[in-house]
């Protein structure tokens, strides 16, 4: 029997296909990042190895005084114990007696993950992850790279997470940011070219300051550096006060594996 | 058209686009070629226009997939423009390389910047930089676009010398 061939007019394929285009625009994120995740599951080989090439090719580029990728981390980590210390200091002479912890990882776990996906261009600064709600994964949480912040879990599937880096033009410090040489707090946003911005502060900053993020009980329990300056020129609008920009402290693009910090975690 | 080859190639060019394409990425801005809008503009070129409704959708969907906002705002502009390329076509023939790229070029900015309006007008935060994005990934396709195109009619089995219009 001659199979009946269905015939579709050209503006009901127009409209049905902008109506699946409108149904996706409307759904839950939750459900749309489901299929994201799904491709980037299926496809984790392909991706990876496609990431790997392109790693291949492009030259590290380390901050000042650092030669090698193992430097970085031990400035970072150095960087990390001397701003701990010195909070450490300032309490111990405010509240003699009062015992915290010493280090920002005491009592937090950390869930080593594989970097499936990254995506980094103009407006965007994301990787994907494989890990996630299984491991015990939750939004929110901070992802270390090269012993910084490099960004937060902004997604989540049971395998996989997004994590929004501090490069994201979306991304946002919802706690506070201080650069200890000039005893300055403010918010930091990302810029998307890589960088993030401090905007009106009323020091001068130096390039190379540290710059770290305030503790954010149940999440992070100290500072910890999550950039350096790179730039720090007069605000055009009020030329009294300063805008930074901040480069991650690590390279970000050339990580292959993160940890994410899950602060007390059940054993 | 032959829609298994036409799988195969959206999915490779899909992996391709969200892995591979980095090492020519260009600017402290990381701007890259979009190999899905070219794939868009090729279809809708050398396809009918039945043809150009349904790949300018799938090509919408592969982007949305590998795109780091929520899904959807690029199916509905890659279907529209598109669709609207695929008439167009029917008037005006695209036929040559500084057209083809024309074509890529404002496509390319017609269809980032909806999307990013789109997006927008779900309450997704502001994205700093988008002009500057879209241009330049628009520009960065149009250099190289036109030159894909014969490989992609090769794979395709389609003749380039001959524009239908249905």
């Amino acid at each position: 029997m001659a199979r009946k061939r269905i015939k579709v007019s050209r503006r009901m394929l127009f409209t049905w296909c902008i109506l699946a285009g409108l149904i996706l625009f409307f759904s839950p994120q939750t459900w749309t990042n489901t299929l994201q995740f799904a491709f980037a599951r299926a496809f984790r080989w392909p991706l990876s190895v496609g990431r790997n090439i392109s790693l291949a090719g492009r030259t590290r580029q380390y901050p000042q005084n650092a030669k090698t990728l193992r430097d970085v981390q031990y400035q970072n980590y150095i960087a990390n114990l001397e701003e701990q210390l010195r909070q450490k200091q300032e309490k111990i002479e405010l509240l003699q007696g009062l015992r915290d912890r010493l280090y920002a990882l005491e009592g937090a776990g950390l869930m080593v993950a594989d970097v499936i996906k990254c995506s980094i261009d103009a407006s965007r600064g994301e990787l994907i992850i494989n890990r996630g709600e299984n491991e015990g994964l939750a939004i929110g949480q901070y992802v270390l790279g090269d012993n910084s912040i490099i960004g937060v879990i902004s997604g989540i599937s049971a395998r996989q997470a997004r994590v929004k880096l501090i490069t994201d033009s979306t991304f946002k410090t919802d706690t506070g940011i201080n650069i200890p040489r000039l005893k300055v707090e403010g918010m930091m946003r990302g810029n998307g070219n890589n960088t993030a911005a401090i905007n009106l502060v009323k020091h001068q900053a130096k390039v190379g300051d540290g710059v770290f993020i305030n503790k954010k009980p149940g999440f992070l329990d100290a500072p910890m550096i999550i950039g350096r300056v790179i730039k720090c020129q007069k605000n055009p609008d009020t030329p009294l006060l300063w805008d930074i920009v901040v480069a991650p402290a690590c390279e970000i693009e050339t990580l292959n594996v993160v940890a994410v910090i899950i602060m007390n975690p059940e054993k | 058209m032959r829609w298994i080859r036409f799988a195969v190639f959206i999915l490779i060019a899909t992996v391709l686009q969200a892995s591979l394409v980095d090492v020519i990425a260009v600017t402290t801005l990381n701007i890259k070629p979009d190999l899905l809008l070219i794939a868009l503009v090729f279809f809708a070129i050398y396809s009918s226009t039945t043809e150009a409704v349904l790949t300018s959708f799938v090509t919408g969907f592969a982007s949305d997939i590998i795109s780091t906002s929520p899904m959807g705002a690029q199916i509905i502009s890659y279907v529209i423009f598109g669709t609207l390329l695929a008439y167009l076509h029917r008037l005006v023939a695209i036929r040559k390389m500084p057209y083809q790229a024309a074509a890529i070029f404002v496509i390319g900015m017609c269809v980032l910047l909806s999307s990013y309006f789109l997006n927008s007008l779900r309450g997704q935060e502001t994205i700093t930089n988008i002009y500057k994005t879209a241009f330049g990934t628009s520009l960065y396709s149009c250099v190289i676009g036109p030159f894909f195109f014969l490989p992609c009619a090769w794979w395709m089995r389609l003749k380039t010398y001959r524009f239908s219009r249905h």
